[in-house]
């Protein structure tokens, strides 16, 4: 078959730009073509990416919070419920002149005696009331006046913290208590500028579901400020530390908000236990860069109150639960390898950390072990497949801690619960046991 | 074999993918921080103004974003999709302003070398490249930022513009005769 020009030159670009031939060595392989070439591939060469042309963590940070603004601002756009008789919804998330409306109706309401009653009144809506937007306008306030990164992360982590109270609230009042009396607003002109409804009480009022989309969405914005400051935060690990145990806590809250909601609910609050999942695991890879050992350590914090809580579902015989509270423990378990996998490729001894995962595994097989002996029958399979994952990442650990020469103790097959069949436990070790059955629940 | 890391990460990638199709705003800004380097590097090679090419980066997020529901991910390798998205705006962006001719030091390599002289020259070189490039066709532009500027393999800058891999090596050999007829014009 006659090789054509077009694909000797892409060979010979994909040998020097690999290091795997220079220039002359290319064109000695083709004599006959040399003529032809030679300009081609020298061209070629000059078009290269200059070494500096790279975006400032500045501007990486800045736009990711343009891009996550600008998401949660479609997000409440798509949840609009259409129009309510008798007046318009209001929206939590308002962007551009909506936004700076609201924090100059706020600054008014600040700034005027009946004002600052309104303005202190607004601190008690929630999601969809009249006066939420005052609320989120009276925070808008708060950042213009905050400078100090570190501050502003305190800040986006008590917003946050106040969206949860919200989705709490909203989950434990009973749907016919769900219209409250509306705190009197009508007569606050410059409240139609931002599009809130000045009907009479109770008909300004969004769904249950947008509002507690509303409250999701809103925490899922202020996590994700707060990350995005205490990556600008200057040797910021004390502020992503702080981040990270932060949503340790907001973990252990939707727990309880998800025990206090109706059946209806539940889904929403799991689904929001996935966004602190996810804050959290972002977070502690920002930590892990600089402390990758104390992201670690917070990492297995997580793994365990996810260990807890799939514990205290199985007791209740809440096969769902467990499966939900399993799912979180796998993805954590996993990250835990890729903290260390991410150490190792930056050149950090990455033994301690190793040996945390490997040390860790016996105590979460035994809660594992519990849960399993507890968990529904439809259930078992999944605690089956949290075992494998959990092998799977010792193994890991194992390895990584054999290259350093530093296995120590700790035992290559870790060691499974009693009480389980042999034919499980021979799945749980088998090969690719973790990902095995189909590479993890998805 | 793939390395167990590279399977993990590869692993991640796919679940971000599908949390982000299906409106997931987290897993997309995770998806940012994997990319955006790679697309400002595409951008910044392709436009003279640095403030320009952060503009532009944000534009292709939001794009991307607004376009993600409609994104397969079996059938286009995601940063080449990005890419793709990335070339587009910077079209629309020349479309939309008069022809310049004015060179911006913001991208000098100053850690590299740091004789003024030299400095400026190499600047001059590659200023001179990329409005060459400039003058090529949208296909050419593209094969030739991706495999040169952002090392995409053929493979993917194929499956990235739906073409062959043959098809691509086509378009970049014309693409590098054309290039060099411009350059060579440019010097008479």
């Amino acid at each position: 078959v006659k090789t054509t020009v077009e694909e000797i030159l892409a060979r010979c670009i994909e040998d020097i730009k690999a290091g795997r031939a220079g220039l002359e060595e290319c064109l000695g392989r083709y004599p006959s073509m040399r003529g032809e070439l030679e300009p081609l591939l020298r061209v070629a060469m000059d078009v290269r990416q200059p070494a500096d042309v790279r975006p400032s963590d500045a501007f990486k940070v800045r736009a990711r919070v343009n891009l996550i603004e600008h998401i949660h601002a479609g997000q409440a756009g798509k949840r609009a419920p259409g129009p309510v008789p008798g007046g318009r919804v209001a929206q939590g998330w308002f962007t551009g002149w909506a936004r700076a409306a609201a924090v100059a109706i706020a600054v008014i309401l600040l700034i005027t005696a009946g004002g600052t009653g309104t303005a202190y009144a607004s601190q008690s809506s929630l999601p969809g009331d009249t006066l939420y937007p005052v609320k989120l306008g009276t925070e808008e306030l708060q950042r213009v006046v905050t400078f100090d990164d570190a501050a502003e992360v305190e800040l986006e982590l008590k917003f946050a913290a106040v969206r949860l109270d919200e989705l709490n609230e909203i989950v434990t009042t009973p749907e016919d208590q769900a219209t409250r009396g509306g705190i009197g607003c009508a007569g606050i002109f410059p409240m139609a500028i931002i599009g809130v409804g000045l009907s009479g009480p109770g008909e300004s009022y969004a769904a249950r579901p947008d509002r507690i989309a509303e409250a999701i969405a809103g925490y899922q914005r202020n996590l994700s400020l707060a990350i995005a400051k205490a990556e600008q935060v200057p040797d910021g690990e004390a502020s992503l530390e702080r981040v990270a145990l932060a949503i340790l806590g907001h973990l252990q809250r939707l727990d309880a908000i998800e025990d206090a909601a109706p059946e209806s609910d539940r889904q929403a609050i799991v689904n929001s236990k996935g966004i602190a999942i996810d804050g959290h695991i972002t977070a502690v890879q920002n930590l892990a860069k600089v402390d990758p050992v104390r992201a670690a350590e917070i990492n297995l914090q997580a793994i365990q109150g996810r260990l807890d809580r799939a514990t205290a579902e199985a007791a209740k015989g809440n096969g769902q639960g467990v499966e939900s509270a399993l799912q979180q423990y796998e993805e954590l378990r996993r990250f835990s390898g890729r903290i260390s996998a991410a150490a190792r490729t930056a050149g950090r001894d990455t033994k301690a950390i190793d040996e945390l995962n490997a040390r860790a595994t016996t105590g979460q097989l035994e809660s594992l072990g519990k849960i399993y002996g507890n968990a529904p029958q439809e259930t078992k399979n999944s605690v089956e497949q949290a075992m494998g994952v959990t092998v799977e990442q010792h193994g890991q650990a194992v390895q990584g801690l054999q290259q350093q020469g530093a296995q120590g103790d700790i035992p290559t097959e870790p060691p499974l619960p009693g009480g389980i069949p042999d034919d499980v436990k021979k799945n749980i070790q088998g090969p690719g046991s973790g990902g095995g059955s189909g590479g993890g629940r998805r | 074999l793939q390395e167990p890391d590279t399977i993990e990460k590869s692993r991640e990638i796919e679940d971000l993918l599908d949390r982000a199709i299906n409106g997931d705003g987290n897993a997309f800004g995770r998806l940012y921080d994997m990319h955006v380097d790679r697309v400002y590097r595409h951008i910044g090679y392709r436009v003279s103004d640095h403030a320009d090419a952060e503009d532009l980066t944000q534009q292709v997020f939001i794009k991307a974003w607004q376009a993600m529901g409609r994104y397969r991910r079996t059938a286009v390798p995601f940063p080449g999709w990005l890419i793709k998205i990335s070339h587009n705006t910077v079209i629309d962006y020349y479309r939309s302003r008069k022809p310049e001719t004015h060179i911006d030091l913001d991208f000098v390599d100053t850690k590299t070398d740091r004789n003024p002289e030299r400095m400026a020259e190499a600047q001059f070189e590659r200023e001179r490249i990329r409005l060459g490039i400039r003058q090529l066709h949208n296909d050419q532009q593209q094969v030739i930022t991706m495999r040169l500027i952002d090392d995409f393999s053929f493979a993917d800058i194929a499956a990235s513009l739906g073409k062959s891999e043959g098809a691509v090596r086509v378009i970049l050999h014309r693409g590098l005769v054309k290039l060099k007829a411009i350059l060579d014009r440019g010097q008479r």
